[in-house]
């Protein structure tokens, strides 16, 4: 993967979609709505 | 193309980016790709962006040498070699002015918004990633342009902030100088550090609530989580080019629109209040003109304490380049500012205390060259109403701005001093301040016995007012 060879940072990435209008801002939305689903989908098998 | 063993050099500065390095060889600047990077750079040199780029000048002059031909044997499996212009005298992010750093920021901008609008990104947004011939700033770092991925964001954004953008936002918002920070660390101000600055109701300040806080708030969050997973999601979120374009237009709307216009310093007004009269001024122009018209269009004459810039520019009508050293960067920034309009290209003015030189910075303090190292090769050095600062101001014992001085010399350069007697007003003011008989040395015989005795006198001038000496000495010739 030639692009990282310098840690971009994670969050830094992110705030890239939110200073990005309002577009940006809903791909944020997304990626943190995906990532919550994430969360209570893999909670059950956890749990079982 | 054949390198003779022994003549190759890698560049210090050139090892983050383990698909490229940079080499030195005689006076050729030579860039090492391996096999990705070569094919990355065959891609670019056929876009359309990228030969007008370097036809504006914005993008370092670079070729392919030779493809068949013997590789720098460093031990890197280097697939292809690169020839860059030389850049006439490199400085760092921390010698420049606020101006000079938003203008370089700004060129940043346009060059990565080109390059994403052709389907490349360049892979790193480091201020280092910028030179500068005379006023005009030049982006060098080629092996930084690679091949966008859709649905990924800029991967410099974070040194961009922390090299140019944070560095600009002091300056502009809270009139901070931002060279001493650029200069503390080589990765520049981080997100976290910002934070702390741009509290209360300064984090309402434009680009602040963004860049910084939630920026920092976001590396904080997502500490734990790995870029590669981060960047998975994004694109399978939607991100896209056109969000990553509106970033960067983003950005650079915001530097453009940053300014900072400090009131008046002590320096800025030095040349009218610094006790010179008329016939003073035309001796000491023309002194200075025959000797750097008797150094034969020298490649390099440094301007050292070189305030408004006016030997400077006499100095570059007569010269290949000038680099224009002065300590007060409000003056430097002016000074930056005239020359950009009037059009003058050969001088670069830095902004650095000679009582306090830029030392070497980075890996093993080699990789950002300290001021010594890169200027010990000027064919004539200007020290004008200089020395009185050094040995009074700043206690240095003359002798050793005497050797400091000549060191800057190449063999056979020119060193054009002036010593003020301490009967000169402006050497008064100084003594002032200082106990009596604090400077028994300082006195204009024994500055010349100290000059002579290093240097070949080749001519001296008394100024009409009488307290004042200038000289022209060769060193080492």
């Amino acid at each position: 993967m030639h692009l990282a060879y310098l840690d971009a940072g994670s969050g830094s990435l992110i705030v890239q979609a939110v200073v990005g209008g309002v577009a940006g801002a809903a791909v944020a939305a997304k990626l943190y709505w995906r990532r919550l689903v994430a969360r209570f989908r893999r909670q059950p098998t956890d749990q079982g | 193309m054949v390198i003779p063993d022994g003549d190759l050099r890698a560049e210090p500065g050139s090892f983050r980016d383990p698909a490229n390095r940079v080499f030195h060889a005689g006076s050729d600047v030579l860039r090492a790709l391996d096999a990705g990077a070569a094919a990355d750079w065959h891609a670019l040199a056929g876009t359309d962006f990228f030969p007008a780029l370097m036809a504006e000048g914005k993008v370092c002059g670079t070729e392919l040498v030779d493809p068949a031909g013997p590789l720098p044997s460093d031990g890197g499996e280097w697939a292809a070699v690169l020839r860059h212009e030389r850049i006439p005298f490199v400085s760092h992010p921390y010698e420049w002015s606020f101006a000079m750093l938003r203008d370089a920021a700004l060129l940043h901008l346009e060059i990565l918004r080109t390059a994403l609008a052709g389907g490349f990104t360049t892979k790193d947004g480091s201020a280092y990633n910028l030179q500068w011939r005379g006023v005009d700033p030049v982006f060098i770092d080629v092996g930084s342009f690679a091949p966008a991925r859709d649905g990924e964001p800029w991967a410099g954004y974070r040194q961009f902030c922390q090299t140019l953008l944070y560095p600009l936002l002091l300056q502009a918002h809270l009139g901070l100088d931002f060279q001493p920070f650029l200069r503390a660390r080589v990765d520049g101000v981080e997100p976290e550090q910002m934070r702390r600055i741009f509290g209360g109701a300064r984090r309402l300040l434009p680009g602040v609530p963004t860049h910084v806080h939630l920026h920092g708030a976001m590396q904080r969050r997502n500490a734990a989580a790995s870029t590669s997973d981060v960047r998975a999601q994004l694109r399978a979120a939607g991100y896209s080019r056109e969000l990553a374009l509106a970033t960067v237009r983003g950005l650079a709307k915001l530097v453009g629109r940053l300014d900072h216009r400090p009131g008046a310093s002590h320096w800025s007004d030095y040349q009218r209040t610094c006790g010179y009269t008329g016939q003073d001024r035309v001796a000491k122009e023309r002194f200075v003109a025959d000797a750097v018209t008797a150094a034969a269009e020298p490649d390099l004459v440094l301007d050292l304490g070189a305030n408004d810039g006016r030997y400077a520019r006499l100095a570059a009508r007569h010269a290949r380049y000038v680099v224009a050293v002065e300590q007060d960067p409000a003056v430097v920034d002016e000074l930056y500012r005239g020359l950009r309009a009037d059009r003058e290209r050969r001088i670069l003015p830095l902004v650095m205390d000679l009582a306090d030189p830029s030392p070497g910075g980075g890996w093993r303090g080699v990789e950002r060259a300290g001021f010594a190292a890169r200027a010990a090769r000027a064919d004539v050095v200007l020290a004008l109403a200089l020395v009185h600062h050094l040995a009074i101001g700043r206690n240095v014992p003359l002798p050793e701005v005497v050797d400091c001085l000549t060191s800057w010399c190449a063999p056979g350069g020119r060193l054009v001093v002036e010593f003020v007697h301490p009967e000169d007003p402006m050497a008064r003011r100084l003594l002032a301040n200082k106990p009596d008989g604090l400077f028994p040395d300082y006195r204009p015989e024994e500055f010349e016995r100290l000059l002579t005795g290093r240097c070949r006198l080749v001519q001296r001038l008394e100024l009409p007012s009488g307290t004042r000496t200038l000289y022209q000495v060769m060193v080492g010739g």
